[in-house]
């Protein structure tokens, strides 16, 4: 997080990243062209701005065509600010259960460097277990972390009703609305940090918890959230 | 022995027994109290409060058994009783007993009983199956961090009781502590002026600050209106330095203390434990080796209870014992000691109350329950029940309720008021008032039970299929509808199951006697009522009067001769009895097999008996049960109606 910044600073960067997420959104769907920047960016100075962009290397831009292609380092850093909104998008929706329509503003909020840091976005790319994908469907760009998991890219953190029979796993959180189910649940010790053993799925789920064997309905599974061990 | 209690017994001081569920505190206090309570595997059997006396170096001192509870702070009624009852009585001593092979479950407890500034003895109970499975407890080093004496027992073979009684002279107050963090402490800081005099005030701050709504109505009774509004307010200080609920993170706290503390006392080592048991366990609740072992135990159960009993006992006592020793001499007896055919007929006639009422009871219902009860005892025991509960859970959710209410069910088939007693184990009143509704509708009990099915295997076994079958099918129909009548939430299926076991006999017998005991107390006086009834319609001529007013619906609606009135009639005192005078109608040929399926299923949709109205009153209001008993005769008699409609109308014979 680059604290030592100003303010205006911060906004100018701010601007660059925007048009920078556009780009690519437009290079994923076809193509990006002055014109469909122009279009589709909600900066009401968006040509001088992509004059600049072009003057730091980040961009080219064709003058006959009008086409907008990345520089190398502009490749980069777009790749991160979409790295960071998708991830962000995923961490809203799917940990903290947002509302669809707030996702989108709050995960604009995160996708820039000064908010989430590299390592942030990292553990929580590892927390989230790589994703792939958004919620809606579109590309994650990979980043370090996933790299060092690429060969075995499965989910490090996932619902209780994701693990196979006879796995260990630490509970890691409880996602639930019900104040009283999180309270019965911890009072016969299922709490974050306990290690459980998935014992069977059928008829009901019955987990191993110390010498304890618990049932329990698949609806209270699916917001217990573990780690495997 | 003066030399041990420094402290005298003040009048009016108790013994409380507590713990977590199935940890055998009603073995515990069996030992002490001599007098026997219900022991057994399925959570939450010890639903009512059982109390006894203790001799305690001289003085009759009162024991109290509680409701077994995971956590004092309140989620269930039964946990509300424990809880209200360590506030409330005075404890002259607490013993909490624990099942040592899940000490982090226990001692989670004994934090909130520290808390609560209690004095109590820790019981490791079932020291036995802890060692075999390699688990090692350190005694005093236990000791020494709750600072309370530590007691390993085997409950069910008396291991370590003597020692337990030693141990119940010397008050000894816990030392263990926790710091819940700056937040936390201070919100207890706050609350704790507030609070009226009391020892428990830490313990009650924590529960206040966990939102705990079953303290209300103590707190209305010894608090200001103000300072409630204070309390509330301090609670929502807390809460909003938190993201999750207050309750939930200082359960947290407490569990990781637990934790730790375990870690110290605890070491496991490799284990030799018969492994048979545990795959007999498995296999029971298996997705797919489940249901052989389901179908297994029905069928054994029928063997013993539907053939031994309803058959082989049932053949022994009526016609051997009744049949032939006592009816004949009691006939004899009365015969010689009055000429007054009215006496006569009273003791020994068709309605006589030696000939129909003990009859009845002695020789029919007797065998038949006694074994049921016998084998629901060792279900019970070995701890087969809850598994049984996982297998038919997702049935039972389609009825708004989950696989816990196949206990009160399954129960049911013994003794439908003992049924309505346990269907406490449900969370939710929606809950409660549906498997009231269902058991009061169509589970029948063994004594009905064993009519029916000596009725109805007379006919055929396609005959006896469908009467299941409809029953079944109603049942559910029901449940499903009131499901959706019914206001109000169903709640979580989340239980512990324990460890499959070798019943012990004795346990067994002791409960099955004690569960003849309560049945026979309630059934037979009710017999002797409805047989005196039944004479004294029969004498005044009502009777033919009632047959005659009730013939519309008797033989118009259901398709039945008029006689079978009566059977209904005494159906509303005891739908067993009722039975049983349709299987003296059929007996005497006056049924056919079509008018024998509609009159069994009819009867077997009827309110058990006057003893389970009575329960349904005392357990869901007046109203409920009103509400409940009033649908429940027109239904049974509209099936019944539809029924015969439909196997006239198919033109079917059976």
């Amino acid at each position: 997080m680059d604290y030592w910044k100003s303010k205006e600073q911060r906004l100018e960067e701010d601007r660059v990243d925007e048009v920078l997420e556009l780009i690519w959104m437009l290079i994923e769907d076809g193509e990006a062209t002055v014109e469909n920047i122009a279009r589709k960016s909600e900066d009401p100075q968006v040509s001088p701005l992509l004059k600049d962009i072009e003057s730091f290397g980040l961009i080219s831009i064709d003058h006959h065509s009008g086409k907008v292609a990345f520089k190398e380092t502009g490749k980069g850093r777009a790749e991160q600010i979409i790295r960071r909104h998708r991830i962000a998008e995923r961490l809203l929706s799917e940990v903290f259960e947002v509302e669809e329509r707030q996702i989108e503003d709050h995960a604009c909020e995160l996708e820039h460097t000064h908010v989430l840091g590299q390592v942030v976005v990292d553990s929580i790319c590892t927390f989230l277990g790589h994703p792939p994908t958004c919620p809606h469907g579109k590309v994650i760009p990979r980043g370090e972390c996933c790299k060092k998991f690429s060969l075995d890219v499965k989910p490090l953190v996932g619902s209780l009703t994701d693990l196979r029979i006879g796995e260990e796993a630490k509970i890691v959180f409880i996602s639930s609305k019900y104040h009283a189910r999180l309270d019965r649940l911890s009072s016969l010790g299922i709490i974050p940090g306990s290690v459980i053993r998935l014992h069977q799925k059928q008829p009901t789920y019955v987990i191993r918890i110390g010498e304890t064997e618990l049932a329990l309905d698949k609806d209270l599974a699916k917001e217990i959230f573990v780690k495997k061990i | 022995m003066h030399d041990h209690g420094t402290e005298a017994i003040k009048a009016g001081e108790k013994i409380i027994i507590v713990g977590n569920p199935n940890v055998g505190k009603s073995v515990i206090f069996g030992l002490l109290t001599g007098r026997y309570a219900d022991v057994s595997n399925y959570p939450g059997t010890t639903v009512t409060l059982t109390t006894g006396s203790y001799n305690m170096g001289g003085v009759d001192t009162q024991v109290i058994d509680t409701p077994g509870v995971n956590t004092l702070i309140p989620m269930s009624e039964d946990e509300v009783v424990t809880r209200d009852i360590l506030i409330n009585e005075p404890a002259k001593q607490i013993i909490q007993v624990v099942d040592a092979k899940n000490l982090s479950r226990g001692l989670v407890i004994s934090i909130q009983l520290a808390e609560m500034g209690l004095p109590f003895v820790l019981v490791l109970n079932m020291w036995d199956e802890a060692n075999s499975r390699g688990i090692n407890i350190d005694v005093e080093k236990l000791a020494a961090a709750i600072g309370t004496m530590v007691i390993p027992t085997v409950g069910v073979e008396r291991k370590g009781i003597k020692e337990l009684r030693e141990a119940l002279y010397k008050r000894t107050f816990p030392s263990i502590a926790i710091n819940y963090g700056e937040a936390i402490e201070a919100g207890i800081r706050r609350l704790e002026p507030l609070l009226p005099e009391v020892k428990s005030k830490r313990a009650i701050s924590l529960m206040l600050l966990a939102g705990d709504e079953s303290l209300k109505p103590w707190l209305k009774g010894h608090v200001g209106i103000i300072d409630i509004t204070k309390i509330e307010s301090i609670r929502h200080d807390i809460q909003d330095k938190y993201y999750e609920p207050l309750g939930y993170i200082i359960n947290q706290i407490r569990v990781k203390r637990c934790e730790k503390v375990i870690a110290d006392v605890m070491s496991k080592s490799q284990t030799d434990r018969s492994p048979i048991m545990v795959h007999l366990g498995n296999w029971a609740m298996h997705p797919v080796w489940g249901i052989p072992v389901l179908l297994a135990v029905l069928f054994l159960t029928y063997e013993f209870v539907g053939v031994f009993g309803a058959q082989t006992l049932v053949d022994l006592l009526e016609h051997k014992l009744f049949g032939s020793y006592i009816n004949p001499s009691m006939t004899k007896v009365v015969t010689l000691l009055t000429s007054d055919t009215f006496f006569r007929d009273l003791l020994i006639g068709e309605y006589g109350i030696i000939t129909m009422a003990l009859t009845y009871s002695i020789a029919i219902i007797l065998p038949i329950v006694g074994t049921f009860f016998i084998a629901f005892g060792i279900l019970e025991d070995s701890g087969y029940l809850p598994r049984l509960a996982m297998m038919v859970n997702k049935i039972f959710k389609l009825m708004g309720l989950h696989g816990k209410a196949a206990l009160p069910m399954v129960l049911g088939l013994g003794c439908d008021t003992m049924a309505t007693l346990t269907a406490r184990i449900m969370e939710t009143r929606k809950e409660r008032v549906i498997v009231t509704l269902l058991l009061a509708l169509g589970v029948p009990c063994s004594a009905q039970l064993g009519v029916i099915l000596g009725m109805l295997g007379g006919i055929s076994f396609y005959v006896t299929l469908l009467w299941i079958f409809i029953v079944v099918l109603v049942l559910f129909l029901v449940g499903f509808v009131a499901s959706k009548v019914i206001k109000g939430e169903s709640s979580d299926f989340v239980f512990d199951i324990p460890p499959f076991r070798v019943p012990i006999l004795s346990n067994i017998l002791f409960k099955t006697l004690s569960r003849i005991k309560w049945y026979l107390k309630e059934a037979v006086p009710l017999f002797i009522l409805g047989t005196l009834i039944l004479f004294t319609l029969d004498k005044t001529g009502v009777l033919k009067v009632i047959e005659a007013g009730a013939s519309p619906i008797v033989v118009g609606f259901l398709g039945l001769p008029r006689k079978a009135t009566g059977a209904f009639l005494i159906g509303f005192l005891r739908r067993d009895y009722g039975a049983a005078g349709l299987y003296a109608l059929a007996e005497a040929g006056e049924l056919t097999p079509n008018q024998i399926l509609v009159s069994l299923v009819t009867i077997t949709l009827f309110v058990p008996c006057v003893a389970n109205s009575m329960v349904m009153i005392k357990e869901r209001g007046l109203k409920t049960a009103v509400a409940i008993m009033a649908f429940i005769f027109p239904f049974a008699f509209l099936v019944g109606g539809v029924l015969n409609f439909v196997l006239n109308g198919l033109g079917i014979k059976l």
